[in-house]
């Protein structure tokens, strides 16, 4: 409803173009591509809160889930480039066009404002599970291939490339060695290895950590560019040359419609690089486990380079013919 | 722990916080009520208020507006024969007819006893039986969960109507059209157009079944019933009618916290079972659907039912069993809390206020559906061909409210008219709708199973849950086939 009105008296300023005011003149729209309280959206709402400081117009989050996130990157995508409809882009937005030939938006149909977090992935097991490491727990598959199952989202879904690239570093058949069980949403993946009706995961930390932490399940390794703080004794993957499983991690970055004005990228660009300093912003990252990546990476470079390894993946994996 | 609780009562009793709760239970009560608006979308609307809030009462404000809501529900399903949450579905089934007997208060204060009911049991399950019913839910794994659900789908069986055959056509037209979309494994299904890659979403399938036929009713057939007001009149709840709901009241409650403890089922299929058991064991089972107020009591107690017990994996578990409850981890988390075990060493003080809190919250449920009753009630008084058009409109809004998209509001039409002839041929809305809603539950948790076995289906009865189930959904097909024989023979 919000983002209806937004939306209207967004296009109503546009088509009033005689009074040129400076953007922002309204409040701006972030659609948060996946449902109310995940990741996705605390990242999202974090942003929000931050950026409308620095702004001067508040920022609405949305939340428009469907489709792996694809309905809302469509949304966003195909709406006018005034600046006012931005998108909470995830990994998924590089990775399902990469997987999927029939994707409703390809990986660049966007402007890329910037890179927002970096947010690990852990691969955990029980805590009454015999497995104390990695090289255990692939051993484990290894010597009754297809009877170990793994919960996430779908195969080709980041938490199911995650336990497949392993798998295939590790010598074995990314498809068959273990049995994918899908669940929906990072709750249900956790219930399911809580309630040991699956044998390990490899999803986002945010999901895990309150598990970890209460000693219901024990972190095996994490999936990042270097050790999370509140987990300084769990390898990475890179640390333990896995060379696939190394290169897979989930991130958040900000995009807009294709197109968009030069002053939008720039307003944001300020925008962001003080958000980018504020402690409100920062210390919300650290609560969910992540690291702020704003200004540290090009967006554009890295979805490119993203949205290649995953389609070189899908292509090795057999997803695609 | 009752010292605790004490101290925890006197944080919690300020004037603030009442005023909080009773603003969040009558608003979402009015959410609720309007079809298409629902309480998750409630929730979510509230929860960047709450980033200004005290912890405790922002908590609290998205309970008291998930309640509301779930009670909200049944007004409208009442009133004007459209659930406004898909969980009041089964209300409809006796409400409305009493409406239309002008017992539409006697209809909305049964509602309201049943719902407060509900909510107070899940309440009080939730403090002191949490750490249990946690364990329980944590047992549920997709095998059990599949024969959960093939027990709930036995409803159908309820709510046919006069003809059991055309209730399983109807039920199975609702397991095929579950079927649309992206599938768990990522292959589509029936995907006309991209749009339809997100599946069908509930509400509109929901609005669009119930709603627009009677519009369209009005319009096609201009009968001269639909011109005259509902007569208000019979308003109160007899003793004696009070006294033969009670046990469905109370069973509906039980099935409501325990199925509101296991993740990612729900209130829907609570008030479904709940109905269902109660149709089954009653001793008015003839006058299920015709206006009994009995049904009214089974499906409202075990919907409020989930209420309390939907925030038993939240607290014990850190895991939330629903888009409400994922907004609420949301909430505890921007404030600092994390759920989950720790919760209970870290933050006890805490969890006895959001105790404290929502034992209050039941009381303040009551005053917000008596207070708003006396004016809802007076919906019943516009003519049915009045308030059609009036109904029609408010859902288009709701509708296209929730997800801003026009393919929302199409799904809703062409379900209308879906809907309408399903009513000429004279086949139930009720199966429909109960099978569209299980149909996703059902066949995930059976795939997900089979994938851990590895495609051997001795898994589906390998526990004592699946056991329980498996013979109760069985008990069930056999009375019904019984009833099904008497009837053929007399």
């Amino acid at each position: 409803m919000k983002r209806a009105l937004s939306l209207a008296a967004a296009t109503l300023m546009v088509t009033c173009a005689a009074n040129a005011q400076s953007y922002p003149s309204e409040s701006v729209t972030l659609v948060v591509p996946y449902g109310p309280g995940g990741a996705s959206d605390l990242a999202g709402r974090a942003l929000a809160e931050s950026a409308r400081e620095f702004l001067g117009e508040p920022v609405t989050v949305v939340n428009q889930s469907g489709a792996g996130g694809m309905t809302g990157a469509r949304d966003v995508s195909r709406s006018d480039p005034d600046g006012y409809t931005l998108l909470l882009a995830r990994v998924g937005m590089a990775l399902s066009p990469a997987v999927n030939a029939n994707s409703s938006v390809d990986w660049d149909e966007y402007t890329f404002l910037s890179a927002l977090e970096a947010t690990p992935m852990i691969l955990a097991v029980a805590e009454d599970s015999p497995y104390e490491s990695v090289e255990a727990l692939l051993e484990g598959i290894e010597n009754n291939p297809g009877a170990m199952s793994y919960a996430a989202s779908g195969a080709t879904a980041i938490d199911g490339f995650t336990v497949q690239t392993l798998l295939s570093d590790a010598g074995m058949d990314p498809l068959s060695a273990a049995t994918l069980v899908p669940f929906r949403g990072g709750g249900a993946l956790a219930t399911a290895l809580l309630g040991g009706h699956v044998d390990f995961l490899a999803i986002a930390a945010g999901s895990l950590m309150p598990h970890i932490e209460s000693g219901d399940m024990r972190p095996l390794m994490v999936y990042s560019p270097e050790r999370m703080d509140a987990l300084p004794d769990v390898p990475t993957a890179q640390e333990l040359d896995y060379e696939l499983a190394g290169q897979v991690v989930g991130w958040s970055a900000l995009y807009g419609p294709p197109d968009l004005p030069e002053d939008v990228v720039t307003t944001w660009d300020d925008v962001l690089e003080q958000v980018a300093e504020s402690d409100s912003w920062l210390s919300r990252a650290d609560d969910r486990g992540s690291i702020s990546t704003i200004g540290s990476v090009d967006m554009a470079t890295y979805a490119q380079e993203q949205y290649e390894f995953y389609r070189g993946l899908a292509e090795e994996f057999g997803y695609l013919e | 722990m009752l010292n605790d609780l004490l101290i925890a009562f006197q944080a919690v009793a300020t004037i603030e916080n009442f005023l909080i709760m009773a603003a969040g239970i009558w608003g979402g009560v009015i959410i609720g009520a309007i079809p298409g608006m629902t309480g998750t979308m409630a929730v979510t609307l509230a929860l960047p208020f709450t980033f200004y809030m005290q912890p405790i009462p922002s908590i609290l404000l998205l309970v008291a507006l998930y309640k509301g809501s779930t009670y909200g529900g049944s007004v409208s399903a009442i009133l004007i024969k459209t659930p406004g949450t898909a969980s009041a579905a089964c209300t409809t089934l006796d409400g409305y007819p009493l409406a239309r007997q002008g017992k539409a208060g006697k209809a909305l204060n049964m509602a309201l006893y049943s719902s407060c009911t509900g909510d107070f049991i899940s309440n009080i399950s939730l403090i002191f039986i949490a750490a249990p019913l946690a364990l329980l839910a944590l047992r549920i794994g997709p095998p059990e969960y599949f024969m959960l659900m093939v027990f709930a789908l036995t409803t159908v069986a309820g709510v046919s109507g006069r003809s059991l055959l055309l209730g399983l056509v109807s039920a199975c037209l609702g397991l095929l059209l579950a079927t649309v979309g992206e599938d768990m494994y990522g292959s589509f299904r029936f995907d006309l157009t991209v749009d339809m890659q997100g599946g069908l979403a509930v509400a509109p399938v929901l609005i669009g079944l119930f709603a627009i036929p009677e519009l369209l009713k009005i319009v096609v057939f201009r009968n001269t019933e639909t011109q005259q007001a509902m007569q208000l009149g019979d308003n109160k709840v007899t003793r004696a009618e009070l006294r033969r709901s009670i046990k469905s009241m109370l069973k509906g409650s039980m099935i409501g916290v325990v199925m509101g403890a296991i993740p990612g089922i729900g209130p829907s299929a609570a008030a479904f079972s709940s109905y269902g058991e109660a149709q089954r064991t009653s001793k008015q089972r003839d006058n299920f659907g015709k206006g009994e107020v009995e049904g009214i009591a089974a499906s409202e107690s075990a919907n409020n039912g989930c209420c309390g017990s939907t925030m038993i994996p939240l607290l014990a578990l850190g895991v939330p069993g629903d888009v409400i409850t994922g907004v609420m981890l949301g909430a505890f988390m921007i404030h600092g809390m994390t759920p989950g075990p720790m919760l209970f060493e870290t933050n006890l003080n805490e969890v006895y206020m959001l105790f404290i809190g929502m034992l209050f919250s039941s009381v303040l449920l009551f005053g917000a559906g008596k207070a708003t009753m006396r004016f809802f009630s007076h919906i019943s008084r516009i003519p049915p061909g009045l308030m059609a058009p009036i109904v029609l409109v408010l859902c288009l809004f709701g509708i296209f409210s929730i997800s801003n998209s026009m393919y929302d509001v199409i799904v809703l039409l062409a379900m209308g008219v879906f809907g309408f002839f399903m009513f000429l041929l004279a086949i139930p809305a009720a199966p429909f709708l109960i099978a569209f809603i299980l149909g996703p539950m059902l066949e995930e948790n059976l795939r997900r199973a089979l994938a851990i076995s590895r495609g051997d289906p001795s898994i589906l009865v390998s526990s004592p849950i699946t056991w329980l189930f498996a013979s109760l959904a069985v008990f069930v097909v056999v009375i019904t086939i019984r009833q099904q024989l008497k009837k053929a023979k007399a």
